[in-house]
Order: C-alpha cells, then sequence, then structure tokens
C-alpha cells in the first residue's frame, strides 16, 4: 500500500467512522418529551436505547416505544404535539423546520399502536404526513387520531383535511369526526364514515395519563382558569355567541307600522303654505 | 442531485487515485453528516421567533405554571397550540375537570363536536367539578349534541307584555298642527300597552358530505295586539329556505354560499297588509374570530287596502336590499353584533319608493354570578336609520321629498329562570327627526316575558 493509498483509505475510514458517532452530537432539538408515563423509551439515532424522561429532547430520527403501561406526549418546535398510547413504535422519520419561513416537512412513521397528532406550523402548510404500512396520511389544518395494527389502519379526522393514501388509492376527508379504515397497502381507504361517541370517548382515554400516572410531572392539583362568564380572571376561550340581535323582530314590526302611518293613511293637503 | 452529477463528471475526466477518492469521499460523508443533522433541526436561531412562553415549555415542560399561562394566551387566537398544551396539563393530572373543559370548548371552536362532547363528558365524570361549571358544561354540551345530529332543530318562543309611548310612531298633536295637513287622528301619538308573541323555528339538515353541505330553513313570526289602538295590531311571518355549499371544507375559516327563497307576510289592524317573495344569496366566512354574513336579496311586495290604511296598496314594488351581519368577541363574555344594509324600494307609486340605510351594533354581554354557572345576558343595542324618500307625495307636501333619520338605542337582559327558560327585557328608545314635520317622533318603549330557547 502506497502512502497516498495509506492515506486515503485512513481519511475514509475516519470519515465513517465518525459518522454515526457524531449524529446524535449534531442532531440538534426538534422537540421535547413534555410528558411521559413509564415505561416509555427512546432510541435516538446511532445511540442505545433509553428509558425517556420528561424534558428530554427529540431528536430527528428517534424512535419513541411505549409499553403497557407507558405514554408520552412530544412538542415539536413548530408547535405541533403527538400524544403516543401505550404499546406504540413510532419513528421521527424526518423534521425540517424553519421558523423564519414556516416551512419545512414532518414525517413520522407508525409502526403499531395509536397517537393523536395535534398540527402547527407544519401542517398548517401541508407539511406534516404520518406513514404505517398501510397507508400514507397527509395532514393539513389539522388533529387526528391514526390507529395501526394487525387489522391495518384507521384514521380519524378531528380537524383538517387528512389525505389518506396507498397503492390502491386516494381518499381525503374533510370534516371532524369522519374516520377511514386501510386494511393494507393494496386496498383502498374505506370511504369516511361517522366515528361512534364510544370510540373517540376511547381514544381520548386511552391517548393521556392513567388515573394515578402524572406523566413525569407531579403536583398539578388544581387549575385557575377564568372561564367565559365564570370566575373573575379573563379568559379568550369562548364558544361563540349565537347571531341573536335583540329586538329585531319588535323593530321590523315598528318599522312596519310607521310606514303604514305615514304612507298608508288618508291626509289633506295642507290647508297654507308655510310664510 | 445536481451537486452528485458534477462530482461524477469530475470523477471520470481525471485518472483515478485513492487520494483524490479519499479526499472527495471525505467531504462527502461529512457534508452528508452535515445535511442529516441539519434536516433535523431548524435554523439555529429557530427559538428567536418563537413565543417566550412556547419557548419556556419547550425548555422547561415541567414547569405548570408557564404551560397553564401559555395555554391561556394561547386560546385566543392558536387553537391546535392551546389544544396541545392543555392535553400536556392532562397527562400530568387526568382528574381536571377544568382543563378537560377548556379542551371540550377549544375542540368546539374548531366545529370538532366529536372531540368537544367526548371532553365534556369526561369533565362530567371527575369528583372535582364545581356546581357553576357543571352547568356551563352540561349547557355546552346539550349544543354539542345538537349539532352532531342530521337534522338540527333550534329557535326560541317568547311572550309577554310591552308598554309603548307611541306604537304607531305618529305624530304628536303639535306637530301635525305644525304641519298644516289633516290627518286621521287615530294615528297621532299616543300610548298603549300590548301582548306580543314572537318565535323562531330553524332547521338544518346536514348532508353528511365531506364538504359539511347542509340545508337550512327558517321560519320567524311576531305578534303584538293592543290593549287599545287595535289599528296597530301587527302579525308577521317570514320564512327563508335554501342549500348551503361549503368552498372551503375542512378549514377553521370556511367560506360557504346560500343561495334562498323568501317568503313574507304580514297583518295589520289585524287584516291582511302584506304579502312578499324573492330570493336572495348569502355568503359566509370567518376572518380570524369575525364571523362576516354579507347577503344580497330581492323580495317582490304587495300592500293590501284596507279601512284603517286605505294607500298601502301604493308601497306595493320592488325591494332590493344589500347588506352584512358580522360578530366577534371583544373580551371574555363580551361580544359584538352588527347589521348594516342598503334597502332600496321600488313602489307602483313613485313618491312611495325610497332608499333606505340601516345599522345596527350589538354588545352582547355574557355572564354569570359566583356559583351559579347559569349564563346572564346583557345585551346594550344602538341602531340609526335613514329614508330617503325618492318624491314629494302631493298629499303629504308637494314641495318636500320625505328625509328621515331614526336613532334609537337600548338595552336587553336575559335572565336564566329554569333550564332553558328565560326572562327577557328589553327597554329601547328611539326617535326620528325629519323634514316632514308630522314624521319627526319618538317612542320609549319597554318590553318583558318569558323565553323559551331550544
Amino acid at each position: 500500500m502506497t502512502p497516498n493509498r495509506s492515506l486515503a483509505v485512513l481519511l475514509t475510514v475516519a470519515a465513517l467512522a465518525v459518522a454515526p458517532a457524531m449524529t446524535p452530537a449534531m442532531a440538534q432539538q426538534v422537540g421535547t418529551a413534555t410528558a411521559v408515563n413509564p415505561t416509555t423509551e427512546s432510541t435516538p439515532p446511532g445511540s442505545g436505547t433509553v428509558n425517556l424522561t420528561v424534558g428530554a429532547n427529540i431528536v430527528h430520527k428517534e424512535r419513541i416505544h411505549t409499553t403497557p403501561s407507558g405514554t408520552v406526549q412530544l412538542l415539536f418546535v413548530d408547535k405541533s404535539t403527538l400524544s403516543i398510547a401505550p404499546n406504540t413504535n413510532i419513528l421521527i422519520d424526518k423534521y425540517v423546520y424553519d421558523p423564519n419561513s414556516n416551512s419545512g416537512h414532518m414525517l413520522t412513521n407508525l409502526t403499531e399502536g395509536a397517537l393523536r397528532f395535534v398540527g402547527g406550523a407544519l401542517s398548517h402548510q401541508g407539511e406534516a404526513s404520518i406513514t404505517t404500512q398501510d397507508a400514507a396520511i397527509g395532514i393539513r389544518g389539522g388533529t387526528v387520531t391514526v390507529v395501526h395494527g394487525p387489522n391495518g389502519t384507521k384514521v380519524i379526522d378531528h380537524f383538517g383535511i387528512m389525505t389518506i393514501h396507498n397503492g390502491a388509492g386516494t381518499v381525503t376527508i374533510s370534516r371532524p369526526g369522519f374516520f377511514v379504515t386501510i386494511t393494507n397497502w393494496n386496498s383502498p381507504p374505506s370511504e369516511p364514515q361517522r366515528v361512534t361517541a364510544e370510540e373517540v370517548a376511547y381514544y381520548l382515554k386511552l391517548l393521556t395519563s392513567q388515573r394515578g400516572q402524572n406523566g413525569g410531572v407531579p403536583g398539578l392539583t388544581n387549575v385557575t382558569i377564568g372561564a367565559c362568564g365564570i370566575g373573575t380572571l379573563p379568559s379568550f376561550n369562548c364558544p361563540p355567541t349565537p347571531w341573536n340581535p335583540t329586538g329585531t323582530a319588535e323593530s321590523n314590526a315598528f318599522q312596519t307600522i310607521i310606514q303604514g302611518t305615514q304612507r298608508g293613511t288618508f291626509t289633506t293637503p295642507p290647508r297654507r303654505r308655510g310664510r | 442531485m445536481k451537486s452528485d452529477g458534477v462530482v461524477l463528471q469530475f470523477c471520470a475526466r481525471r485518472t483515478f487515485s485513492w487520494l483524490r477518492f479519499a479526499g472527495v469521499l471525505a467531504p462527502i460523508a461529512l457534508l452528508g453528516l452535515w445535511t442529516t443533522a441539519a434536516s433535523a433541526q431548524t435554523s439555529p436561531d429557530f427559538a428567536g421567533n418563537l413565543n417566550p412562553l412556547f419557548q419556556a415549555n419547550l425548555a422547561r415542560p415541567s414547569d405548570f405554571n408557564n404551560t397553564l399561562q401559555y395555554a391561556a394566551s394561547a386560546s385566543a387566537n392558536d387553537i391546535e397550540s392551546a389544544i396541545g398544551t392543555y392535553e400536556q396539563l392532562l397527562f400530568y393530572n387526568p382528574t381536571l375537570s377544568r382543563v378537560r373543559f377548556e379542551l371540550g370548548v377549544l375542540y368546539y371552536r374548531l366545529g370538532s363536536y366529536e372531540m368537544a362532547r367526548g371532553y365534556f363528558k369526561s369533565a362530567l365524570e371527575q369528583q372535582d367539578i364545581a356546581p357553576d361549571l357543571r352547568q356551563r358544561t352540561e349547557d355546552l354540551l346539550s349544543d354539542v349534541d345538537k349539532q352532531l345530529q342530521v337534522d338540527r332543530f333550534s329557535g326560541f318562543v317568547s311572550t309577554g307584555l310591552a308598554y309603548q309611548s307611541n306604537p304607531g310612531g305618529g305624530p304628536g298633536l303639535q306637530a301635525a298642527l305644525a304641519s298644516g295637513r289633516g290627518f286621521d287622528s287615530r294615528f297621532f301619538a299616543k300610548s298603549d300597552e300590548n301582548w306580543f308573541g314572537a318565535f323562531a323555528l330553524n332547521y338544518v339538515r346536514d348532508f353528511e358530505n365531506q364538504r359539511g353541505d347542509t340545508f337550512e330553513a327558517g321560519v320567524q313570526g311576531y305578534d303584538a295586539q293592543q290593549f287599545n289602538l287595535r289599528q296597530f295590531d301587527i302579525g308577521m311571518l317570514e320564512f327563508r329556505a335554501g342549500p348551503r355549499f361549503v368552498l372551503t371544507p375542512g378549514s377553521a375559516n370556511a367560506v360557504s354560499i346560500k343561495p334562498y327563497v323568501i317568503a313574507t307576510g304580514s297583518l295589520l289592524a289585524d287584516t291582511a297588509y302584506s304579502a312578499g317573495a324573492g330570493g336572495g344569496l348569502t355568503l359566509h366566512a370567518n376572518v380570524g374570530n369575525v364571523s362576516l354574513d354579507p347577503y344580497a336579496e330581492i323580495v317582490q311586495q304587495s300592500f293590501r287596502n284596507s279601512s284603517f290604511y286605505p294607500l298601502a296598496s301604493n308601497m306595493s314594488g320592488t325591494l332590493s336590499t344589500i347588506g352584512l351581519q358580522a360578530s366577534g368577541p371583544i373580551v371574555s363574555g363580551l361580544g359584538w353584533q352588527t347589521r348594516g344594509a342598503f334597502a332600496h324600494s321600488s313602489a307602483t307609486f313613485s313618491p312611495d319608493s325610497y332608499d333606505a340605510y340601516v345599522a345596527d351594533l350589538w354588545l352582547p354581554w355574557n355572564f354569570s354570578f359566583p356559583g351559579d354557572g347559569r349564563t346572564w345576558t346583557l345585551t346594550p343595542i344602538v341602531g340609526f336609520s335613514n329614508w330617503q324618500y325618492n318624491a314629494p307625495d302631493p298629499a303629504i307636501d308637494p314641495n318636500t321629498t320625505p328625509r328621515t333619520t331614526e336613532w334609537r338605542a337600548g338595552v336587553g337582559l336575559d335572565v336564566p329562570i329554569w333550564s332553558k327558560v328565560y326572562m327577557s327585557m328589553l327597554v329601547q328608545y328611539r326617535a326620528d327627526a325629519s323634514n316632514i314635520a308630522a314624521f319627526a317622533m319618538h317612542d320609549f318603549s319597554v318590553s318583558g316575558g318569558p323565553t323559551f330557547k331550544f
């Protein structure tokens, strides 16, 4: 081996060798684990599997796995969140976000289990998607629950436009409260149907702490939030007031009467003109 | 891709050497590492543009006071971020009814009624729920259940007693004398009381398609029977119906359009007075928290003469209106609603044709007393109208084209009595100024009675 060739080999090996070692160090935070119920495991790229804890950074290409008692919520820098159910495996497959231009892309792979995605800047640009082995779900908006298991994938739209695509076709859900199912990549997604109240309640319960759990943050025993019309602290979380213009019927009736009085009754011409 | 091509050409044109290969591969490998890392991050200063409370939540999620502050502030204009943050708090304590209630309201505001119902129901199941919050939650849950039905009915029925200082809007004796004209004395200003009844019934049929299209129909009526001045007994009925097509499905700021038909009818002095038929087009859009409903409609009206109103048929003709209804929140519990319209009446008797401008503003304030979640509503009202008639009426004043301006102000109060029954009260004052002395008038009215809302 010539000296040149030896140097070349050394450079190549060095470059390749440092690659996996540098990745986790260089991969910057794309989000934070904001709530973690044990046991939830995390596998950042190039590292071993560790138990995830509250406040841990989430990085690109990180895998998250929850056990039968584990649930977790991830908060991303574009303000989107993922709530992850027990017995779930996901991979943050791609995450690019530039807050200055509000652009980027987020791709999450759901291998098994269930998650709820609540949208942020990227999904508002239509740049968030979730994949399972049965379908790719493009999200514009939006808030969605995705469940994947041996029988296929279910997508429940809570808000926004979900485009479900696989090898057999594409279906779009654009109304909250509708879902589609996909049995495999080569079967077309079902037509959207209304989700039942029981199913919504089931996933609401599944995708958060169970009684006795605290998401890794103990001590929250009470909250003081001023509701619209309740309490003294202001809140802007108010349901819209229905359009109910007080007194309109009376006004319209009175206007009809005035018009009748002024235009519909007999008058006699002036007896004299003004001076 | 372009850089890969450049690299391949570079390699092909030159004699292969391991050093050069390594010299190329090493930077590519490092570049690959850099881009991998870069693709996993935001720009280095990504934190610069973010809300400080949000940044603090990213850095210290266990600081739940900060988290709560961020959730409350985000509720104003970033509903999804507020949802994610309240769901974070729910992870910390899933038994907090208050957090579940907030999540229910947030999903309600998004039009995600299934999720709203789920959170409201689970809020009611928590042991810490206070009576006022329970009442509030049950009220909203009732509305959510209605929104989830394919056939939806809503409306109100009310009745009561009213006093008016001038129920006919007629001139005072002095004004009539000053005009120099002979008036039917039965229409002079004179106070009276009446019994009134009003109702509205709205029906919505959800076509259950992915756009969210609906068919909407509504009928509303009003009837007032005077105790003494029967010439002012009035009954009015109005019907509107048409399909609503959603133009931007899946959006919180959905835009929809609705063509509709209109049918109207009225009785005056207990005799058939007018009937009308026509159609219109209205658009609905939300811009932020502001709801906008511009509309245009045209109604062919037919008035009928009677012993009290022998010249009414002169007003028959076409009434064309363009207008805008808009509403939005101001602060917690306080909102605004407004209506502005321009109407042009083209009557068969030319002097009865007119142009009119109408504007009204309502400021509904919803509030509750401590320990009682029932909602009281106090609504200040101000309004303005201007009528410009087309030509002088020889019978009134052959040299003056009537022009009248009205100002009105009032206040309404809805007091919850039991379940969906309210006691409604309204106090109003209106004053008309006109270049026809006999058209000037003022009226003070007080009305009140029970209202059943459904």
